[in-house]
């Protein structure tokens, strides 16, 4: 049998998944990472893109974050996003969407942090493909 | 002594001003529940945020590395009070108890030779504000077309707050708002927005070391914007939230006065009309005995 854990998806306006999972794929700011159970602690960003986690064996779940915080402890997942849609409900012209908008910004003469539009562009045309 | 007909119109007057009170009052009612439940739904994103940073703050402390939005602990110059009133009036102290703290503190400032920038969330705050201290003002958000506080709202307040920051305008920032005690409480509170102090409590995961991806600076860069934006976020919606329990109560008083004063002019209005009568009685019964 595996072994289950805590997982919380909230979002900032309200709470988006809360229950016991196998494991869960997070695309992590430094590449993707998959939780089981047992895992050591963690505290991880997050960039934009597909969050699969599965409650049973033959289930899988999908949701389409903009970013956000993991943290992991005693077996308590907790996953902090900007925003979180369902996999099969995303549809494309949302992240499209979501890529004008950091595009408008980049063209912005006065933003700083170009470096991270520009990662936050590509993890989102990544996301993209993968819809 | 009014006429009849003076009183009969002071009577109507009144009785359409309770109307409307009344409606008022309801419609807080209705918008408080609303504002309370969104405001609860915020809160497991703004504790589970809350307990990271503190997580974060119990690793990062061991090293070195000194982040720009930690504070470190050096004397301060230079100020920015953030204001957050409501964007309409008839709703009792609720501004004006947020602008005489935020005054209070202002005065505080100043009197330690303090550099003061104001920037308010909320017309009404503006408009008292901007009378005694226009030059010190920076900024203002209006929120008059939000019909429901959004997170992208909130975002946008913090980017522009973070910006302003990052430029040297300000080195410590602090919001004032209402905190929502109960429906008919609310406390004007402020607290320090930037630069993060960590206080020194214990978490239950002050023992725990964990595992950074990417290092401590950097999820510290990421976190700390993302933190600052749910407080803002969380302070919209708790004056939201005060707001509505501030009208709620100021439109029953005023309801309840209307009332009061209706039964008043009634009676005067029945003694002025008895009066009439009497006269007009003794008028005739005069005349009767003097044939």
């Amino acid at each position: 049998m595996t072994n289950k854990f805590e997982l919380s998806i909230i979002s900032a306006e309200s709470k988006v998944f809360e229950g016991k999972v196998e494991n869960i794929l997070v695309p992590g700011m430094v590449g993707d990472f998959l939780v089981l159970s047992n895992h050591a602690p963690c505290i991880s960003s997050i960039r934009p893109g597909f969050l699969e986690f599965s409650e049973g064996t033959n289930d899988k779940q999908r949701y389409f974050v903009s970013g956000g915080i993991i943290e992991v402890i005693n077996n308590m997942v907790s996953v902090l996003v900007d925003s979180a849609v369902p996999g099969d409900k995303i549809a494309k012209e949302d992240i499209t969407n979501l890529i004008s908008e950091v595009n408008d910004r980049l063209s912005a003469a006065d933003t700083i942090n170009i470096d991270d539009l520009g990662l936050r562009r590509n993890d989102l045309e990544e996301a993209l493909k993968q819809a | 002594m009014p006429s009849l007909k003076d009183l009969k119109i002071r009577i109507d007057s009144v009785k359409s001003t309770r109307k409307i009170t009344k409606a008022m009052q309801m419609v807080a009612a209705a918008k408080l529940r609303k504002a309370q439940e969104s405001a609860e739904r915020g809160r497991p994103y703004a504790e589970k945020m809350r307990d990271i940073v503190s997580n974060l703050a119990s690793s990062v402390k061991n090293i070195a590395g000194d982040n720009k939005f930690l504070d470190d602990g050096s004397d301060c110059k230079k100020f920015l009070l953030i204001v957050a009133t409501a964007e309409r009036g008839l709703c009792g102290g609720f501004n004006s108890s947020i602008v005489k703290l935020a005054k209070s503190r202002i005065a505080e400032l100043t009197s330690q030779n303090k550099e003061v920038k104001i920037l308010t969330i909320g017309k009404k705050g503006r408009e008292q504000l901007n009378r005694e201290f226009e030059s010190l003002f920076i900024g203002h958000v209006d929120l008059s077309n939000e019909k429901n506080i959004t997170i992208d709202t909130a975002r946008k307040i913090s980017m522009d707050i973070i910006s302003r920051f990052e430029d040297g305008e300000y080195e410590v920032a602090e919001i004032f708002y209402n905190k929502f005690a109960s429906v008919i409480s609310q406390i004007p509170s402020s607290y320090k927005l930037l630069p993060v102090s960590f206080n020194e409590k214990e978490s239950d995961a002050s023992n725990v070391s964990f595992n950074f991806e990417p290092d401590e600076d950097e999820i510290l860069n990421e976190i700390i914007p993302k933190s600052i934006a749910t407080s803002i976020f969380s302070v919209l919606q708790e004056n939201a939230a005060s707001e509505q329990g501030s009208r709620m109560a100021a439109m029953d008083n005023a309801t309840r006065n209307a009332g009061e004063m209706i039964d008043k002019l009634t009676i005067d209005f029945n003694r002025s009309r008895q009066a009439a009568i009497t006269n007009e009685l003794i008028e005739i019964i005069s005349g009767a005995e003097a044939l």
